[in-house]
Parts: structure tokens; C-alpha cells; sequence
């Protein structure tokens, strides 16, 4: 009976939320395609200039996202919750709309769009959050498409350390480029969600 | 990510979608007519 109660629709809303979320990030060898991709799923990209659509591996006849499963489209409420996320690439506040679950920290929905979004050193975000130190200053990608952008600090860390970088690209076009693909801002550091389930009405 | 546990089940149906408007199609959706075939009433021959 409890679990049923909870399935039901308790909140309509007519204005998107909007949430923060990180991405990978890939790309064509010159930098001038490039893709979003969830850190965690199917691996598949957003696909630019239409919704992002949650789908569910383990249970494909459910309703996306069901109320007791983990699919849908994760987003949480404070960029600093999203830290501890494996080497993200992108961060940037994202819509939400359709069937979402609300969860103590973030969402999970059926449709989303990216908003704003900026290039992330993962090795800053790490240490300081978003309030991290710099802009990045290059993208390294890996065979296979995979892009890691880097402060110049860090940059020269990772030559120290001898970490691999087969190729090395400006930051800066590869943003662009990326904004680009999914006609959005950039995300500047004041910018905030304006979070649309503050103030939720019952209906 | 950690979102914590689930709270409860919201229906976003927004007025108007945030997706990036379409670029307008600059091609006419209807073709012009043809042009029309010269009025030879009026000629002598």
C-alpha cells in the first residue's frame, strides 16, 4: 500500500527543475565534434538539440525512472555533491522534465537537456570543487575518442608524472565547439540553478 | 552519484520545452508558382 501511494504523481509542476550534473566527454581527433556522455549507464551521448531520454538495462518494460529502481537521469541539487564522480569532464546545470523522483539529494528523470556548462579539470574539482582555481587550458584525447580537459597546472603535472596524452588539443575551441553542438552558455562560476521544485505546488 | 533515498514522484509537463529553438528553415514550405504562361490573347499572329 505505502509503495503504491509513493508511485502516485503527488506534485505537477509547469516549469522544468533544474539541477547540476558532470558528463565525460568525447570527440572527433581535431576537437570539433564532440559529445556529452553519462559518467555511468549505457554509455550512450546526449544526442544535441533534442532531449536526453532515461532508459533502465536491467528492466526494460517499467516506467523510466520506476520509483524503486535506479535508471532515469541523475542530477543532484549542489554542484559540491558532485565531487566524488569519476573523472568527470564537463559540469553544468542541466533541465529536467516529464516523470522525476525526488530523492534527499537530486533527481532522477525521464527527459533532460543541458542548460550551461563549462569544461571541468577533474583533478581541481576534486581538490576544491567548483570554486576550483583556473580555466582549463587543453584537452587531452585518447584513442577512442575519450576527452580529458586539464588546468595548466595540472598539465604539467601530468607531463611530469609522464601520465599519457597522445594528443593534445586547445581547450578553448573544443569548448566552443561543444556549446556549440548543444546551443547553450557557458557556465560562469556565479551561475546558479534556479531550482523550479523550491517552491512546489501540490495540485 | 549519491542521491540519497527516494522522497517522491514529480510530473513536470512544461509550457514551453528548454530545448534550443530550431533554427528557421530558410527554404519555402510551399514552392513557388509557376510562372504563368503569357497571355497570347492579346497578340497578332
Amino acid at each position: 500500500m505505502a509503495t503504491a501511494q509513493l508511485e502516485t504523481p503527488i506534485a505537477m509542476l509547469t516549469e522544468p527543475i533544474q539541477a547540476w550534473r558532470t558528463w565525460t566527454l568525447r570527440g572527433s581527433r581535431d576537437g570539433s565534434e564532440v559529445r556529452l556522455t553519462p559518467i555511468a549507464g549505457d554509455g550512450r551521448p546526449w544526442p544535441p538539440r533534442r532531449a536526453a531520454e532515461a532508459s533502465c538495462t536491467r528492466h526494460r518494460s517499467h516506467v523510466r525512472p520506476e520509483f524503486g529502481c535506479t535508471c532515469g537521469l541523475h542530477a543532484v541539487e549542489r554542484p559540491d555533491e558532485l565531487r566524488r564522480t569519476r573523472d568527470p569532464a564537463v559540469l553544468g546545470t542541466v533541465a529536467l522534465w516529464g516523470r522525476i523522483v525526488e530523492h534527499e539529494h537530486g533527481f532522477r528523470a525521464a527527459l533532460a537537456y543541458p542548460q550551461r556548462l563549462r569544461l571541468l579539470c577533474y583533478l581541481c574539482f576534486s581538490l576544491w570543487g567548483r570554486h576550483g582555481p583556473g580555466d582549463c587550458e587543453v584537452v587531452v584525447r585518447h584513442r577512442g575518442g575519450r576527452m580529458v580537459p586539464l588546468c595548466g597546472p595540472h598539465l604539467e603535472l601530468s607531463r611530469r608524472y609522464e601520465y599519457r596524452m597522445p594528443r593534445i588539443l586547445q581547450a578553448r575551441p573544443v569548448e566552443s565547439a561543444l556549446l556549440a553542438a548543444y546551443a547553450v552558455d557557458l557556465l560562469r562560476e556565479l551561475d546558479r540553478p534556479n531550482r523550479g521544485a523550491a517552491d512546489l505546488t501540490l495540485s | 552519484m549519491d542521491i540519497g533515498r527516494p522522497q517522491r514522484i514529480i510530473e513536470v509537463e512544461p509550457v514551453s520545452l528548454p530545448l534550443p529553438e530550431t533554427v528557421p528553415d530558410l527554404e519555402p514550405a510551399i514552392p513557388d508558382p509557376a510562372p504563368a504562361e503569357p497571355d497570347r490573347s492579346r497578340t497578332n499572329g
